[in-house]
């Protein structure tokens, strides 16, 4: 027989924690705000591995 | 045992100059005697690595080597899974983590010969920059005692300085082998994202951690990244990319290469000593060579705020169970970063993820097109004092470990190979370092500056004043 505890959560943000969030999902909207539609997570890995050395075009 | 490096030890071992059971044996009495002062360990295996070091003397009598790492002593960072041994990850639970395998890393170490001293003391699930932790006892820097080791890979780099262990690895999210190895004045490298497995490691922030090595000379990183970079079947993010034999690039002249000094955000507000220090290591690479130009990049701050929302969002997943279960065993400024995490929303942290996309692209293309790679400082001052760090309402300690790695950081969310270097010390003795960053994968080239610029100076040939 499966039994879970009781859930219990975090007590509520502080003051602190509270104006941290707020401060971040501000800047996260503020950058969005020209994010193009094709932009997905997955691109960040794409960008590592599809670097081209740079250093033959400045030659 | 502190004149000897990963690479003259190892050839000492080979030549049979030197035995993998007097030089464990060596590290396991320096441990005893001067550990319970640095704090460096939370497990020391000494009968495990006595028996490895014995199977490997034997292995050498048969004739058989496994190369460079053959009885060589190492340790790891608390949270690594290693076969037969408990991971708190630093908490106050002995157990905390446990994977089906050994962790990766440590597995490759251990099939190339190296011998495990036991498992570090670090931060508090890895969050934090100072190395202090109430369970386990604060990681004392060894050569400024009541001063921050660096954290969160604090008994990593402090073990490596007091001479305990030849390397070690530690874990990066914001800094935490940097940091720690800037403050201890020993070599430090957090490699490319993908580059180095993460299986068989506690996770902190998947999109953010990196696993990589501390040691005392560049070349020693140089040597014992080769052992842990590659694919890796465990962790899907790992690269697929080839890895270079990167002990044999290291003395390819800097000649030529473009080397941009931030004109922008790395400088501003430092400490002077640290400004003077990574500045005068500039000169010295352009003296042997190397071109220093001065490079506006674009601006970090948007990329350490999209890596705190992401950094938050994900421990808060990873670790919910405690936080939620066992708050009070928590430290509360590691709690309250935690906190932070279960607030934000789903739309906060996949637009963070999205935009991490955008601002690597960026940074990429727009500084790797001027220079083949960067110059930075590490710390923005010397290890500060324990107490000082530690004092405070919890808001003041969280602001101030957010101060000590935003030079750091920006590296991780950019997901770009970024070493620190020991470049001198402040007046009064704390060690100072200096950061080199480059293109994705570009390890070779971070490695290569690194070395050229550890040749051409003394510093890793000074010890810390143990006793």
């Amino acid at each position: 027989m499966l039994s879970f505890r009781p859930h219990t959560r975090m007590s509520e943000p502080g003051r602190r924690e509270r104006v941290d969030v707020a401060d971040l999902a501000a800047a996260i909207e503020r950058l969005a705000a020209d994010l193009a539609l094709a932009e997905e997570p997955s691109g960040f890995t794409v960008v590592l591995e599809s670097d081209p050395d740079m250093r033959e075009q400045r030659d | 045992m502190t004149d000897w490096t990963i690479t003259t030890l190892g050839g000492a071992i080979a030549g049979r100059q030197v035995s993998p059971v007097e030089v464990t044996r060596e590290c396991l009495e320096r441990i005893a005697r001067l550990d319970a002062k640095i704090r460096s360990f939370i497990t020391v295996d000494a009968e495990g690595a006595l028996a490895t070091a014995r199977e490997l003397e034997a292995e050498l009598a048969a004739g058989l080597s496994r190369g460079p790492f053959h009885g060589v002593p190492l340790a790891y960072k608390d949270l690594c899974h290693v076969r037969g041994l408990p991971t708190s990850c630093g908490t106050a639970t002995r157990e905390y983590f446990s994977a089906e395998h050994e962790c990766t890393a440590v597995n490759r170490l251990r099939e190339a010969g190296a011998v495990t001293l036991g498992k570090l003391n670090m931060t508090e699930l890895a969050l934090g920059p100072f190395g202090d932790n109430a369970h386990h006892g604060d990681v004392q820097n060894p050569w400024c005692p009541g001063h921050v080791a660096g954290g969160s890979s604090s008994g990593s780099a402090a073990a490596v300085a007091a001479g305990f262990a030849l390397g070690a690895l530690g874990s990066d999210t914001g800094g935490s082998i940097r940091l720690p190895a800037a403050c201890c004045g020993v070599v430090g490298l957090k490699p490319t994202y993908g580059r180095v497995s993460r299986a068989g490691v506690m996770p902190l922030s998947w999109s953010l951690d990196h696993i990589g090595p501390l040691t005392r000379t560049v070349a020693d990183a140089a040597l014992l990244l080769g052992i842990i970079a590659g694919h890796d079947p465990r962790d899907a993010t790992s690269s697929r990319r080839g890895v270079p034999y990167y002990e044999r690039l290291l003395d390819t002249p800097v000649e030529g290469l473009r080397v941009g000094l931030p004109a922008n955000y790395f400088f501003d507000g430092l400490d002077a000593a640290v400004d003077a220090a990574v500045r005068a290591a500039a000169r010295i690479l352009e003296g042997l060579g190397a071109e220093i130009v001065s490079v506006r990049v674009p601006d970090p701050r948007p990329v350490v705020d999209v890596s705190n929302v992401i950094a938050r969002a994900e421990s808060a997943a990873v670790h919910a169970r405690i936080a939620r279960e066992r708050p009070h065993e928590l430290q509360p400024a590691v709690r309250a970063r935690l906190e932070v995490g279960f607030h934000l929303t789903a739309h906060d942290y996949l637009q963070a993820l999205r935009l991490r996309t955008r601002y690597a692209r960026a940074f990429v293309a727009e500084v790797f097109a001027e220079v083949d790679a960067l110059l930075a400082p590490v710390i923005p001052e010397p290890a500060p004092a324990l107490d000082a760090v530690k004092a405070g309402t919890v808001d003041e300690v969280v602001m101030r470990m957010g101060r000590f790695s935003r030079l750091t950081r920006p590296f991780n969310g950019l997901g770009l190979p970024a070493l620190s270097v020991p470049c001198g010390f402040s007046a009064d003795g704390r060690p100072l370092a200096l950061q080199v960053v480059g293109r994705p994968f570009d390890e070779a080239t971070v490695l290569r500056l690194g070395h050229a610029y550890e040749r051409a100076t003394d510093w890793i040939t000074r010890r810390p004043a143990l006793a």
